[in-house]
């Protein structure tokens, strides 16, 4: 009997193999070299690694194994390390404290590329007090699924190439240099796999579909079947999908849909014009705040708008106000501890009590306005009902006094929370825009936890009732001439595509990288097709019957 | 006592790439710098030639580093490294 684990999908492909677990090697009490010979040792095996991915041309990563030949021999861990000898561990022992104690402060880090260089870090001690002990490195028997908590993209490197069929990760992202090495390499990748190390640990055979981000632990004929299938769609519907990407967003007969895009920082602004992206849909402004002692300095933060507006040119930008809570706490806001921290003191609810970082955030965005000769949008994230608008306004009219020349903004709404969905018809007369944040409105709505991943079933925004909530902001929108767009994921997966526009959503915002495929799927339906359709999809029971009646993948 | 303030450019900071290239600079200066990330711990002061000390300062873009360093060989070192961080360290940090 198969067993699967949903995790995330990292690097395209179906691969199935042994598990093969790998573990840094436990130390031991043997010596054969000391710690500044095992280090140099450590040191020069890196940079041989680093030559053979510049062979592969890998160069990026090739950087990374660079740095950690410098870790290798950097005299304060070899320092912290041989405290550690003197102190009595065995010198193996020593180095990975030495570099686990490293680890945990750069885990610490806000910076999530540098906490995530963590495993780089564990990855150079292990290899370190290899060395010290004389251990062989570790080597692939059969052809298998790597499965770990984290990869160092040295280890992906080392492996005979071979017998790796593919990685299975139970914690980094699509954005870990595991996960980038193994698309780069053509090894299918899954991450953030729940328990996949445990499990592994007692079945004889693994599959992975770096498509779906599915593991399935000793898999049958069916899965096998399944898989094979799902892995020459998701092959093709790629090719496919490529060819509408420079083409504009439109339905069969025509109707034009402004293409949008997610970005979390100015450089994420530039790839997205690049990739055809009409405007800025949704740019999120934490990137600003996270990793400091002090809040961003008003012209700083001008600076990093004006950059987006300079990249959109004469193309809408909608910039949305911080959206800072319990969640991820910073030093400089001080939030007491909450039991429901995506039911507390978030976004714009930080006004009452932090007046001065909206202040400062809307000074900046009028100022970035002033400099580039055009308008940015304004977004206000978790707006409950009208009190909450006229809070806002209030805070940009303040703005406005102090920056007088700015050209005048648009002020829109998120719409999250489900009073907003509620209050469309009387938010409608207050904004200019309303988009709708389908994640965390999903979310709310369902009262299921987006963190928690037992409830990924329940977190799939096609559900009638999510659609039924849109339904409903675009009428009440449309009483006033409000726009409606949404800038959540369902904006950028094709079937929730189809619906959005079958529901008479204009704008869609989405991370660049779903265009093609979006504009695919609407490219062959027509507008009163897909009305029909999402009609249809409203009166259904589930998400699951929703995915079936629109069956676009 | 040599002291420069230098803001990081880099997208991400002084990730792993750049934080090499300083680094071996560093490392090729005849006396040790002392490192301060200022917009983050104006108190924590590492070794310019320590990779893992200077990965752990936490810089991210816009954040502003002092670089320091004694003795009579202390300024032109000091000049060296921030004008390596003023240029980038390799990578392309753009117009203003």
């Amino acid at each position: 009997m198969s067993t699967q684990l949903r995790g995330l999908p990292a690097a395209p492909g179906v691969a199935t193999g042994v598990p093969w677990i790998y573990r840094p090697p436990a130390p031991d009490e043997a010596a054969r070299l000391s710690i500044t010979d095992a280090a140099d040792a450590a040191a020069a095996e890196l940079e041989r690694l680093a030559g053979r991915l510049r062979v592969d041309g890998r160069p990026d990563e090739a950087e990374i194994l660079d740095a950690q030949a410098l870790m290798a021999i950097d005299e304060e861990l070899l320092a912290a390390a041989r405290e550690r000898e003197v102190g009595g561990l065995a010198p193996a022992a020593a180095v990975v404290a030495a570099g686990e104690a490293v680890a945990t402060t750069f885990e610490a880090l806000e910076d999530p590329i540098l906490s995530a260089r963590a495993v780089d870090v564990r990855d150079v001690a292990g290899r370190i007090a290899r060395h010290v002990t004389g251990a062989p490195p570790p080597q692939l028997e059969r052809r298998s699924i790597v499965v770990a908590a984290d990869l160092a993209p040295s280890v992906t490197v080392e492996l005979d190439r071979a017998l790796l069929a593919g990685i299975a990760l139970e914690r980094g992202s699509r954005t870990s240099h595991a996960a980038i090495l193994a698309r780069a390499l053509g090894i299918p990748a899954v991450v953030c796999v729940p328990r996949i190390v445990d499990a592994s640990a007692a079945v004889g055979e693994l599959a992975i579909d770096g498509d779906s981000g599915l593991a399935v632990l000793d898999p049958d004929d069916v899965d096998r079947d399944r898989l094979a299938h799902a892995a020459a769609a998701a092959s093709s519907r790629r090719a496919a999908d490529e060819a509408f990407r420079g083409r504009p967003l439109a339905t069969s007969d025509g109707h034009r849909v402004q293409c949008m895009a997610n970005v979390g920082d100015p450089a994420e602004a530039v790839v997205a014009f690049a990739a055809g992206a009409d405007g800025i849909g949704l740019f999120r402004t934490e990137f600003a705040f996270a990793g400091r002692a002090t809040g961003p300095a008003e012209e700083e933060q001008a600076e990093a708008y004006a950059r987006v507006l300079r990249a959109a040119g004469d193309a809408p930008v909608v910039i949305r106000l911080a959206d800072i809570g319990g969640d991820k706490p910073l030093p400089y806001v001080a939030i007491p501890e909450e039991a429901n921290p995506f039911l507390g003191i978030r976004a714009i609810r930080l006004a009452d009590t932090h007046p001065e970082l909206f202040a400062t955030q809307l000074r900046a965005i009028l100022r970035a306005s002033l400099q580039a000769g055009r308008a940015a949008s304004i977004m206000a994230p978790m707006v409950a009902d009208a009190a909450d608008v006229a809070a806002v306004r209030r805070l940009v009219d303040e703005a406005r006094s102090a920056v007088p020349d700015a050209p005048s903004p648009r002020l829109g709404i998120m719409v999250e929370i489900p009073s907003a969905v509620l209050l469309a018809d009387q938010l409608g007369a207050t904004v200019d825009f309303m988009s709708i944040g389908t994640n965390d409105l999903t979310q709310y709505l369902l009262a299921s936890d987006r963190t928690n991943p037992r409830l990924a079933e329940r977190q799939d925004p096609l559900h009638p009732a999510v659609l039924r909530a849109v339904a409903r902001v675009v009428e009440g929108a449309a009483a006033h001439g409000c726009e409606v767009a949404v800038c959540g994921e369902m904006a950028g997966d094709p079937a929730g595509a189809a619906l959005l526009v079958g529901m008479g959503v204009e704008e869609l915002s989405m991370d660049p990288t779903a265009f093609g495929g979006v504009k695919r799927a609407l490219a062959d339906r027509s507008r009163t097709e897909l009305e029909e359709l999402a009609r249809r999809a409203r009166e259904l029971g589930s998400a699951a019957e929703v995915r079936e009646l629109v069956a676009i993948r | 006592m040599a002291e420069a303030e230098v803001e990081v450019r880099n997208p991400s900071g002084l990730h792993a790439r750049p934080a090499a290239t300083f680094v071996r600079a560093a490392a090729a200066l005849p006396i040790d710098v002392r490192v301060t990330n200022l917009s983050r711990d104006p108190d924590k002061s590492v070794s310019a030639r320590s990779v893992l000390g200077v990965m752990g300062l936490g810089v991210a873009r816009g954040h502003r580093i002092r670089l320091g360093a004694d003795g009579p060989e202390g300024e032109a070192a000091v000049a060296t490294l921030a004008e390596l961080v003023a240029s980038g360290l390799g990578e392309d940090v753009g117009g203003v």
